[in-house]
C-alpha cells in the first residue's frame, strides 16, 4: 500500500468550497479518478483520506495537504497526480504527490499572505506598524467555553509588510497544526480594533505549511 | 467593476456562497463569441432545491450538446443574497458565464409547483426583465418561456409569459430554439417569432387566446387569433427507450436536496389514482429497457463520482422487467460500493435471489401511501392498496427488525366522512397492535413508532377530481381535531399540513387568467418562497385577492360543472375530458378502475398517440 501525500492548490472560485463540502468533493473526485484508493475496513467501509489542515472559507491556498492510501504499490506518483488532475474541479490542482515523510503532528505553522485594500494605504501601513510594535496584540477568540482574550503577538511572525499604494501587503507565519491554529482574520480583526481607517482584506491565501524549524512539511 | 468582481465582493457575507458562483464539476462553459442562442434555465426556488431537479439536468445537457447554443443555470437567491443584489445593483445572472440573464435569448422557467409562482415574478424583477409580457421589447430576444407539470394550467401566469411548452421537452425545446435561431438571422420581431412558434405542436402562446366570462364568473368562450391553433396538444417522446439522457450531471459543492445520480426508468403511470395529476398528465406509460437503465446508471456514476443512485419514476415497481433491472443494478452498485436507494416496492412477485439482494441494500424506513383511512375511500380515489397488503408487509418488516412505519394520508377527499378520518387512526392502531402481537419482535428501545402524515387534498386539473371542490378551512380543522381525538396510542405520531397552503395551491392550480393581477399584487406585497413555512403569509395573499376583486372560494370551494368550460380546456393532455367525467362519476359510486395493464379504460391517449400502450408487453397482462 502506498501512503500518499498530495499537495494541492485551491484558488479562484474554489475558495468558496467550505471544508465540509471539500470533503464530499474529494470523495467524488477520487471516484471519478478511478484510482485504487484504500477503503477502511469494517461495517461501513469508506475511502480513507484526510486533510492536514482546514482552510477557512474564502481563503486561497498554494499548499493544501491531502493524505490517502493507494492499494497498488506499483503505481507511480505521476500517474496518481495526473489521474486526479484530470477530474479535479476548476481552481483545484494537484501540484505534488509524494510519499508521506513526516507525521501530521510535525506541522507547526503556516505562512499566509494577504492584502488590505484601503483608500489611504499609507495611513493603514502606519497603523499596522504601530500595532505590531506594541508589546501585545489582544483578540477575542471564541472557544467552546466562551469568549477568551488571547494575545496573538508571541505567535505571530511578520515576514513582510509593504505599502503598494493601493493596499498594505502582509506575509506572516501563524501557528497551525494539531495544537494551536491561528487564522489571519484574527490579526485583521485586531487591526480593526486599533484603527478607524476603512479597509477590505483581499486575496488571503495560505502559501506554505511548515514544521517548527521553518522547513516545508512533507 | 465587472459583475464577477461585484458578486465576489459580497460572497463571504452570505450563507453557502458556492451556490452563487458556479464552477462546479460538470458545468458547461462555452466561448460566448461562438454562440448563436443563449438560454437561461431558471428554477424558481433556491439552488439547493433547483439543482435536484431532473428535468433541468436533462434539458441542460441536451441543449448544450448543440455547439452554438448555450444553456446556463439560474436560481432564486436566498433572502440574504437577494438583499445584497438589490442594494448593489447586481442583476440576476446565470451561473456558467455570470452574465445577466436579461441579455439572454430565452429565459426559461420550470413550473414544478404552484407555490413558486411569486418567485418567478421576483426573479424576473431581479433580472431587470419586465414582469408583464406586454411590457417587453418588440425585438426578438428575452423570450420568457415555461415548461413543467404546472403548465397544464398556465392561465394564472398567462400575463407574465411569452410562451408555454406542454409536455416533454426533449424534442420541442430544440425545435423552438432552432426556429428562433432561423428567425433571428432574418431579423424577425418578437411577435413574428411567437406567431410562428405557436404552429409548433406543444407550444402555447397565451397572448393569442382571449377569454370571455359569463355573469356567474365561469368561462363563456375563448377566442383565438386567426391562424393560431384552437387547442394545443402536449408533446410526448414516442421512442422513450432511445430518448436523450445526460451522460453527466453538474455536481454541486454544497449539499442539495437530492444529492445523487438519478436515473429515469419509466414515464407515465398505469395506476390511475384519481387524485394524482402526474398519473394523468404524463400518460402514456412508457419504460426504458433494463439495459438502457443500467448503462445510464453506470455512465453517470463514473462521470459524476456520486456514490449514491436513485431511480426516478412515478412507480418503479410497475416496470415490466424490474427483477432483471434491479438485479443488474444491485450487482453493479454493490461491486462499486454505490448506495442504491430503492423506492417502496411491491415485493409479491420478486424472485427469492432478488429479495435477498434487496435486503442487503435496503436501509430506509417503511412507507405506505395509503391516502385514505377506509377501504371505501381508497376505492373512491382508486388507490388500490388493501389493508391486507399493508398488514402483510408490516408483519414481514417487523419480523425483519423494523420498528417504525410511516403512513401518508390525505384529508378532504371527495365523499369523505368522519368515519374515514377515524379510520386513519384505527388503521394506525392496528399496525401498533400487530407489532405487539409478534412474538419475537425486537425488544426494548421504545417499541414501535407509527407516523401518520396528513396532507390536505388539492383537486388538480386533468384528474378525475378536477371538478371537485376543496374542503373549507373549517372542515379541515374539524377533521384534524377529530383525527387527533381518535388517536389513543402514544406510539402514533400525527402530523398534518397547513390547510392555508393547500388552499393557495388549489386556487393557483385551478385558477384562470383573472388571477394574474392578484399574483402580481401578492408579490408586490412581499410574497415569495410560499412553499417555505417561514415565508408563507396567507394573509398577504388574501389581501391581494381582495384588492383584485378575486373570491378565492370561487376557485377553491366551488364544484366545477362537467359541462363548464375549464380554464385549461383548450390544452390537450391526451386524456379525454369525457374519460375524466366518467371516472369522476365512478369515483362517487366508490367503484375502482383496473390499472392500465389489466385492462384499458379508454382514457383516449392510445387513440391520439395512434398505438396501444401495452402492445409490446402483452405478456405482462
Amino acid at each position: 500500500m502506498l501512503r500518499v501525500r498530495a499537495t494541492f492548490e485551491k484558488k479562484g472560485r474554489a475558495k468558496y468550497i467550505s471544508h465540509l463540502d471539500l470533503n464530499r468533493c474529494m470523495l467524488r473526485t477520487f471516484r471519478r479518478s478511478r484510482l485504487p484508493i484504500w477503503y477502511t475496513e469494517g461495517f461501513n467501509p469508506h475511502p480513507y483520506y484526510s486533510f492536514a489542515l482546514a482552510l477557512s472559507l474564502g481563503f486561497e491556498s498554494d499548499c493544501e495537504i491531502l493524505d490517502f492510501n493507494i492499494t497498488d504499490d506499483q503505481m507511480s506518483m505521476e500517474t496518481i497526480r495526473d489521474a486526479l488532475n484530470a477530474v479535479m474541479p476548476e481552481g483545484m490542482r494537484i501540484v505534488k504527490v509524494a510519499e508521506q515523510k513526516q507525521k501530521i503532528t510535525a506541522i507547526a505553522k503556516a505562512e499566509y499572505a494577504f492584502s488590505l485594500v484601503s483608500e489611504d494605504s499609507s495611513a493603514l501601513y502606519d497603523a499596522v506598524q504601530k500595532m505590531i510594535s506594541e508589546p501585545e496584540i489582544l483578540i477575542e477568540k471564541k472557544t467552546k467555553k466562551g469568549i477568551k482574550t488571547v494575545d496573538i503577538k508571541p505567535e505571530t511572525e511578520i515576514l513582510s509588510c509593504t505599502d503598494s499604494g493601493r493596499s498594505v501587503d502582509i506575509t506572516m507565519y501563524l501557528p497551525a497544526g494539531t495544537q494551536t491554529n491561528f487564522n489571519p482574520t484574527l490579526f485583521i480583526e485586531a487591526l480593526r480594533r486599533t484603527t478607524d481607517i476603512c479597509f477590505d482584506p483581499e486575496n488571503i491565501r495560505r502559501t506554505a505549511i511548515l514544521c517548527a524549524d521553518n522547513t516545508i512539511f512533507e | 467593476m465587472d459583475l464577477k468582481a461585484k458578486i465576489e465582493k459580497h460572497l463571504l457575507d452570505v450563507q453557502k456562497p458556492s451556490r452563487y458562483i458556479g464552477g462546479e464539476v460538470g458545468s458547461v462553459i462555452k466561448d460566448k463569441s461562438k454562440i448563436d442562442v443563449r438560454f437561461a434555465f431558471c428554477f424558481p426556488d433556491t439552488y439547493d432545491i433547483g439543482m435536484s431537479h431532473l428535468g433541468m439536468k436533462i434539458l441542460y445537457s441536451l441543449t448544450n450538446k448543440r455547439e452554438n447554443y448555450w444553456c446556463e443555470r439560474c436560481f432564486a437567491p436566498s433572502e440574504d443574497f437577494e438583499a445584497i443584489m438589490r442594494e448593489n445593483h447586481i442583476p440576476l445572472y446565470a451561473l456558467e458565464s455570470l452574465d445577466p440573464i436579461r441579455d439572454f435569448d430565452f429565459i426559461g422557467f420550470t413550473l414544478q409547483y404552484e407555490l413558486s409562482y411569486a418567485n418567478i415574478l421576483n426573479m424576473l424583477d431581479l433580472a431587470g426583465i419586465p414582469v408583464f409580457a406586454k411590457d417587453r421589447t418588440q425585438e426578438l430576444g428575452q423570450i420568457v418561456i415555461a415548461g413543467g407539470p404546472c403548465v397544464c394550467n398556465p392561465e394564472p401566469l398567462a400575463d407574465f409569459f411569452d410562451m408555454f411548452v406542454l409536455g416533454e421537452g426533449e424534442e420541442v425545446n430544440l425545435e423552438i430554439i432552432d426556429l428562433y435561431h432561423e428567425m433571428k438571422k432574418k431579423g424577425a420581431t418578437r411577435l413574428e417569432f411567437l406567431r410562428a412558434a405557436a404552429q409548433i405542436e406543444g407550444v402555447y402562446v397565451p397572448q393569442f387566446y382571449h377569454f370571455s366570462y359569463k355573469d356567474d364568473g365561469t368561462i363563456d368562450h375563448v377566442d383565438v387569433d386567426e391562424g393560431i391553433p384552437a387547442t394545443v396538444r402536449k408533446r410526448i417522446i414516442r421512442d422513450y427507450d432511445k430518448v436523450y439522457y445526460p451522460e453527466n450531471f453538474v455536481v454541486p459543492f454544497t449539499e442539495i436536496v437530492h444529492d445523487r445520480v438519478s436515473v429515469e426508468v419509466l414515464r407515465g403511470c398505469i395506476r390511475g389514482c384519481r387524485f394524482c395529476q402526474a398519473g394523468f398528465i404524463y400518460r402514456p406509460f412508457r419504460e426504458k429497457s433494463a439495459d438502457a437503465i443500467f448503462a445510464q446508471t453506470k455512465r453517470l456514476c463514473e462521470n459524476t463520482g456520486y456514490d449514491e443512485v436513485s431511480l426516478a419514476s412515478l412507480s418503479t415497481s410497475d416496470h415490466s422487467d424490474i427483477d432483471n433491472m434491479l438485479s443488474k443494478l444491485i450487482d453493479y452498485t454493490a461491486g462499486e460500493r454505490i448506495n442504491l436507494s430503492l423506492p417502496s416496492l411491491r415485493v409479491d412477485n420478486f424472485s427469492e435471489s432478488l429479495l435477498n439482494k434487496i435486503k442487503k441494500v435496503r436501509k430506509s424506513g417503511l412507507t405506505f401511501a395509503a391516502e385514505g383511512g377506509t377501504q371505501r375511500l381508497r376505492d373512491v380515489i382508486n388507490k388500490n392498496v388493501s389493508e391486507d397488503e399493508i398488514m402483510n408487509t408490516c408483519r414481514i418488516a417487523f419480523e425483519g427488525g423494523y420498528s417504525s412505519v410511516k403512513l401518508y394520508f390525505m384529508m378532504g377527499l371527495p365523499t369523505e366522512t368522519d368515519e374515514d378520518i377515524v379510520g386513519i387512526a384505527e388503521l394506525a392502531q392496528r399496525i401498533v397492535d400487530l407489532f405487539y402481537s409478534i412474538e419475537d419482535r425486537p425488544r426494548g428501545k421504545g417499541g414501535v413508532q407509527v407516523s401518520v402524515s396528513c396532507a390536505t387534498f388539492v383537486p388538480k386539473p386533468f384528474t378525475p377530481f378536477e371538478f371537485e371542490p376543496q374542503d373549507t378551512r373549517e372542515m379541515i380543522e374539524h377533521k384534524q381535531k377529530l383525527l387527533l381525538g381518535s388517536t389513543k396510542s402514544k406510539k402514533i405520531k400525527i402530523s398534518y399540513h397547513d390547510a392555508n397552503v393547500s388552499m393557495l395551491e388549489v386556487i393557483l392550480a385551478k385558477g384562470d387568467r383573472r388571477l394574474c393581477p392578484a399574483i402580481y399584487a401578492a408579490w408586490k406585497k412581499g410574497c415569495k418562497f410560499d412553499s417555505w413555512e417561514e415565508y408563507f403569509n396567507f394573509e398577504r395573499w388574501l389581501e391581494a385577492f381582495a384588492d383584485c376583486g378575486i373570491d378565492p372560494a370561487f376557485y377553491a370551494n366551488r364544484r366545477f360543472d362537467y359541462d363548464e368550460i375549464l380554464p385549461w380546456d383548450h390544452l390537450d393532455y391526451l386524456v379525454d375530458k369525457s374519460f375524466l367525467v366518467r371516472e369522476n362519476k365512478t369515483a362517487h359510486e366508490a367503484v375502482t378502475t383496473p390499472n392500465c395493464r389489466q385492462r384499458c379504460s379508454g382514457c383516449g391517449v392510445n387513440k391520439k398517440v395512434g398505438r396501444e400502450c401495452f402492445a409490446s408487453s402483452k405478456s405482462n397482462v
